[in-house]
């Protein structure tokens, strides 16, 4: 399972690494022929204003997952903190970082992407820092409920009682022990990153054209979608496949990891 | 051997697991008979197979595992390892009834303990709900619950342990089985309630009639309550008689181990 | 259960009055002049333009205009829209509703599928839970805008026919708003069918195991009963919390398939108000969603309790 998800995800760095490399065209480049089928010229057709379909699909994929991977990057690190120091300090430190999490919490994440994406606009920053904020609830849940789980344990207890920093334990002692549920939600938010990124995409708040982006494609395609469905299902392909990379990832983490057993 | 009057006989029994493609023996031919009305005790540490035996005789694999049945366990004449599944599940609580060992975790947390008995009676009884209540406030009563009228529609986790496994007694006798299986029905509760639901088992076999199958670790439970007794180790019987007999003069080295470990022997056939 | 009832919900108001913050600085925290978006347009003077600050409250210092703000959200007066000079409480409403009911329709169809998918899983076990499992695995990968447009899709290129926009309002014919609402439902509920389902499956296998269920065996009971009494009635508890939990979910993905299924309810309301830069309604529909999820929370902790008797003893 693991091995599946980590052959699966070489296959979307590849992409996102070589992709101007490997793409036949340039993404904004239109040929005479809109709409087209799949051809030898243009494997998966074209689009409304003749532009390469298979084009578009690996570099939109490179700022689909661009967007996705740094989000979650920064989700993870505010998670990670706020975790830590919510889970070990405790106390009222904890108390208020727990409520003002649940306040973002209790929002939906898509409707909180929209409205954050709508106020303060469309661009790259926005999108990611939006992204980053809805997720960090998340992430900082999951880190902190095992450190609080282990900082009472024995050799935690062995290192303070020999006197051991109280940072140096909780990076030398805690947060080893935290790491696999960590590995298996983060994998589990690049899937619902890629979902939102998308999906806000779709909506047109995804980054500004001309640059292609796998959500605002599939918006582009559905106008036409009954001439050329092919347009459609690229996209919407891509992202189910990304999505699903990053899920059997997680399934096979928390198998190898045997996080929660079952 | 063969005993006319035995309710049942057990005949080279085996048990097989299979965990994860590797088969493990548990039981390894075993046979022995029960008498109508007989209470028999069955002793030995865990894993020497007298669980086993017992799911064998009510045919119930535990769940998620497969276990492979060999040889013959004749109830009435009837192979329970060839019958119908439709026949067996006649049988279980209708002719032969079980109690588990654990009290707490035994009953359906969802339902109240006297619907845990009324389904039972609606199933092999045909009575009707309406009757059926009726009968099993009676059984409640029998197993020495107060007020059982009223007990009847509380929730398990509103009895204590004791109370716990009297109902799951009530469960077992409410059809008036021919053989009932105690598996280790004391281990888990508290010292001063074991000796009331043995006491309890035993007067209920006694009026109702019914065989008792009494398994345990312990000699000092089996001493004064059964008449005869199996002594089980490493999935064989290694030696079996009167309990008397055995008590005065086991042969076997196991045997004797076992009743070294039961301090009051000394003071012979009597329960705490 | 009162008392129960009266803790959960007072442990909840501080997150409300959170939520509330939160939708309040959102929206005057824009890079615009919030006085300048609800005039409309550019060309205003100056005097005009402090004339709508004024009347807006916007002299005033921030925390006094949350208070008056808050006030009024509270007696259920959530501002006039920017673009119809309506109060926004009332355009909320009834789309508040068709919203609620996809939501609702969705909702249960996640849950019969995961439910049934789950149980079958985990009782069947074999070819059947691996099965379900990768099917799982798939769906999830689905995201439900993609769902939407590939039926929007299939149903164009085959069933040209089938008119899959016309939503039909619930007053003028229950059933055609009912059928009208059924392929969007299912998009949405697709995805959160999984987790109901791989939940059902761990309950049910925890369950399983559990010693009364070798008790009801032992009894002799019909696998009917053991199956319905003893397996599901237990298996319910985690699962009406996950379905519960779910519905941030569903409510947040139904503004997606409502935009798609051209659906009059409140995502599509959040899209007019966002193209009209129409500030008041989007912070009363951020407020009223948050506050729908953290509602639903405690009555599904309540619900918790009535299922499982052990917990309002505790």
């Amino acid at each position: 399972m693991v091995a599946i998800g980590f052959v699966m995800l070489a296959a979307l760095l590849a992409i996102v690494i070589l992709g101007p490399v490997i793409a036949p065209y340039s993404p904004s480049k239109t040929s005479p022929g809109s709409l087209a089928g799949p051809s030898a010229a243009h494997w998966l057709g074209t689009d409304s204003i003749g532009r390469d379909v298979l084009s578009r699909l690996i570099i939109g994929g490179r700022g689909t997952l661009l967007i996705t991977v740094v989000a979650v990057a920064i989700a993870l690190a505010a998670g990670l903190v706020l975790g830590l120091v919510s889970g070990y300090v405790g106390g009222r430190v904890d108390q208020a970082i727990m409520r003002v999490l649940d306040v973002v919490f209790a929002f939906p994440v898509f409707l909180l992407a929209i409205a954050v994406v709508a106020a303060l606009g469309p661009t790259l920053q926005n999108l990611i820092l939006t992204i980053a904020i809805v997720y960090t609830p998340t992430l900082a849940r999951v880190v902190r409920g095992p450190v609080l789980s282990v900082k009472r344990w024995d050799h935690v207890e062995a290192a303070r009682s020999v006197g051991v920093g109280e940072f140096a334990i909780a990076i030398r002692h805690v947060l080893p022990l935290v790491v696999s549920p960590i590995l298996v939600q983060t994998s589990l938010t690049l899937a619902n990153t890629i979902f939102t990124v998308t999906a806000l995409s779709f909506l047109g708040l995804g980054p500004p054209p001309p640059d292609p982006n796998w959500g605002s494609m599939l918006a582009e395609a559905r106008q036409f979608m009954e001439l050329a469905p092919l347009t459609v299902i690229g996209p919407a392909a891509a992202i189910v496949f990304a999505s699903l990379t990053f899920i059997v990832l997680a399934n096979g983490l928390r198998e190898m990891l045997d996080v929660g057993s079952r | 051997m063969d005993d006319p009057r035995a309710l049942l006989q057990v005949r080279d029994l085996t048990a097989q697991f299979n965990r994860d493609g590797v088969p493990s023996r548990v039981v390894n031919g075993i046979s022995f008979d029960i008498a109508p009305g007989e209470a028999v005790g069955f002793v030995g540490e865990s894993g020497c197979g007298k669980s086993v035996t017992a799911r064998a005789i009510m045919r119930l694999a535990p769940e998620g595992s497969s276990v492979a049945w060999g040889g013959r366990i004749l109830f009435r004449g009837r192979d329970l390892l060839r019958i119908e599944e439709r026949e067996m599940r006649d049988m279980r609580g209708r002719r032969i009834a079980m109690v588990f060992q654990d009290p707490m975790t035994s009953l359906n947390p969802v339902m109240t303990v006297g619907a845990q008995i009324d389904d039972m009676l609606c199933r092999h009884a045909g009575l009707s709900r309406r009757a059926a209540r009726r009968r099993t406030v009676e059984l409640l009563g029998l197993v020495g619950i107060r007020d059982p009228a009223l007990r009847a529609d509380d929730h398990p986790h509103q009895f204590s342990g004791g109370m716990r496994q009297r109902v799951l007694i009530a469960i077992a006798v409410s059809c008036q089985p021919d053989l009932l299986i105690a598996d280790e029905p004391t281990t888990a509760l508290d010292v001063t309630v074991q000796a009331q639901i043995l006491r309890l088992l035993m007067r209920l076999g006694r009026e109702l009639g019914m065989a008792l199958m009494l398994i345990t670790h312990d000699f000092g439970v089996i001493a004064g309550m059964v008449e005869r007794v199996y002594v089980m180790h490493g999935g064989d019987i290694v030696e079996s008689g009167e309990v008397d007999a055995l008590f005065a003069g086991p042969q076997h080295p196991y045997t004797r181990a076992l009743l070294a470990a039961v301090p009051r022997i000394e003071t012979a056939g009597r329960t705490t | 259960m009162i008392r129960m009832v009266a803790v959960r919900l007072a442990l909840t108001l501080p997150i409300l009055l959170g939520v509330s913050i939160v939708a309040f600085v959102l929206m005057r925290a824009l890079p615009g002049d919030f006085a300048q978006a609800s005039a409309g347009t550019t060309a205003i003077s100056a005097e005009a333009l402090d004339t709508i600050r004024r009347n807006l409250g916007l002299d005033q210092p921030v925390w006094q205009q949350y208070l008056v703000w808050l006030d009024g959200a509270l007696t259920g007066d959530l501002g006039r829209s920017f673009a119809t000079r309506q109060p926004v409480t009332g355009e909320l409403l009834p789309r508040l509703t068709v919203t609620a009911e996809l939501t609702l329709i969705a909702g249960l169809m996640a849950l019969t599928m995961g439910a049934c998918t789950g149980l079958a899983s985990a009782r069947l076990r074999g070819t059947t839970d691996w099965a379900v499992r990768g099917l799982n695995s798939l769906l999830l990968a689905v995201p439900n805008f993609v769902v939407a447009t590939l039926i929007v899709l299939l149903a164009g290129l085959y069933f040209p026919t089938v008119g899959i926009f016309n939503y039909v309002a619930f007053a003028s014919d229950p059933l055609g708003n009912i059928a009208s609402l059924l392929l969007p439902a299912l998009s949405l509920a697709l995805t959160v069918s999984v987790t109901i389902s791989e939940n059902t499956r761990a309950a049910v296998l925890e369950v399983s195991s559990q010693d009364y269920v070798m008790v009801a065996r032992a009894k002799g009971l019909r696998a009917w009963t053991i199956l319905g009494n003893y397996l599901v009635r237990n298996a319910l508890t985690p699962v009406i919390t996950v379905t519960g939990l779910q519905l941030a979910a569903l409510l947040g993905g139904s503004i997606l398939i409502e935009t798609i299924f051209t659906i009059p309810g409140m995502g599509q309301y959040l899209f007019d108000s966002i193209a009209n830069r129409d500030y008041p309604a989007i912070q009363a529909i951020v407020l009223v969603a948050a506050t729908i999820v953290l509602l639903m929370n405690v009555v599904v902790d309540i619900a918790y309790a009535r299922v499982d008797a052990r917990v309002s003893y505790d």
